[in-house]
């Protein structure tokens, strides 16, 4: 699993390559990425970051309001995002990676969007591990 | 006769051929670097393999500094420091959390895509992450180093040489740094820039401090045309990473509301 996991960040690097030199992503853990679906409290388009808040339960079964880290602007309207395409009070389901301190707070990898549209974080958030219809896990490799 | 005849269809033949190459490459102005560029090979926001192409040779990695035996230490005890931190889930802060820009050279690196104007007696070089502009004066002479303001960006002057526009820069803060690597206020930074084709064009870059360097850093950068494309604005407005005040570790601000 150890190997695995540094051999996807070995990959993730080499991929990335310059976005990843911007910003290190290691407060988020990857390699346990969930399913969250909510509603939009607030959504800031904004550098360096785009926020997403959602007040989601979680699978606990409690309510917290989430923050949710995105790209920026230019590499999310690179990767097919608008600074409009999400709105407060959306209905959304997200596959995210959680802090690793258990707080409220996560990295986005995929966003199914109030119209059903599918999008990513662009590359240097690197692809979700799991569905984002079911939460299961996506074969090795289904994203490459 | 003869002989001249199959002469004269060689030479039609060859111009046709020369037609044909001049054709198959179109013809580009090699001092015209205007326009918007990205890193090369393509960065891969939307896309999950680097895109190269045929005849553009891919730079090789930027090598480690050549640093002097003092210094050499401390730089790698750094750099082990962050990727620990990394590796353990607590990345430590950063310029970018303080929402600081690149600075030089690291700018250059196009970590976003990145605009290049040209007039008579400037080329201005934009850095869509961070809003950085670099102002480059062409034909103008350096200030003295005890004399160069220290800022992110520097001073720098720009001439042609031929084909290769080149370019010396001075005046870096001690702090901004790429790669961690320490420099004096003496470092100069001297890139020659060059069209490789129509749709991409390099920066060999080489770093000269004879206070922390043994010989002169040398690397290079390709960029590759991003026709068309409208660079985005770059405030860093409100970053919900900060610095933890104790232990320095990039942190996320949470409101649990």
């Amino acid at each position: 699993m150890k190997s695995r996991s540094l051999l996807a960040t070995l990959c993730l690097v080499l991929v990335a390559g310059n976005a990843a030199a911007h910003h290190s992503f290691a407060m988020f853990d990857r390699d346990h990425q969930i399913l969250l679906k909510g509603k939009v409290t607030e959504f800031s388009w904004q550098n360096p970051h785009v926020y997403i808040h959602l007040q989601a339960t979680d699978a606990g079964g409690q309510s917290r309001n989430w923050l949710i880290e995105c790209a920026n602007p230019g590499i999310l309207d690179r990767a097919g995002w608008k600074f409009n395409v999400v709105h407060k009070d959306d209905q959304l389901t997200l596959v995210v990676s959680p802090l690793r301190t258990g707080e409220p707070g996560a990295l986005l990898q995929q966003i199914k969007l109030a119209d059903g549209r599918v999008l990513g974080n662009g590359g240097p958030a690197g692809p979700p591990t799991i569905s984002i219809e079911d939460g299961k896990p996506l074969p090795a490799g289904a994203n490459k | 006769m003869r002989r001249a005849a199959a002469c004269l269809g060689a030479a039609v033949l060859l111009g046709v051929a020369a037609g044909a190459a001049a054709a198959a490459a179109p013809a580009f102005d090699p001092k015209d670097f205007s326009g918007t560029w990205d890193h090369y090979p393509a960065p891969t926001e939307s896309s999950s393999k680097p895109a190269a192409v045929p005849g553009i040779p891919v730079p090789a990695r930027v090598p480690d500094p050549p640093l002097k035996p003092q210094y050499v230490a401390a730089w790698k005890a750094e750099r082990k420091k962050l990727a620990d931190a990394s590796e353990s889930g607590e990345p430590i802060a950063t310029g970018y959390t303080h929402c600081q820009p690149d600075g030089m050279p690291a700018m250059m690196m196009a970590m976003f895509p990145m605009e290049v104007l040209q007039t008579k007696r400037q080329t201005t070089i934009i850095q869509e992450a961070y809003n950085q502009v670099r102002r480059i004066y062409l034909n103008d002479t350096l200030p003295a180093i005890d004399d160069a303001e220290p800022g992110f960006w520097g001073h720098s002057v720009g001439k042609w040489e031929g084909n290769v526009f080149v370019v010396d820069t001075i005046g870096i803060k001690d702090y901004v740094r790429y790669n961690n690597v320490p420099h004096s206020a003496a470092m100069r930074i001297h890139e020659r820039m060059r069209m490789l084709d129509a749709d991409h064009f390099e920066d060999q870059v080489t770093i000269e401090d004879p206070q922390y360097l043994t010989a002169p850093w040398q690397w290079t950068w390709v960029y590759q045309r991003r026709p068309g494309y409208k660079m985005y604005e770059y405030v860093c407005e409100d970053n919900r990473e900060y610095a933890d005040p104790v232990t320095g570790k990039a942190r996320l601000r949470i409101d649990d509301k």
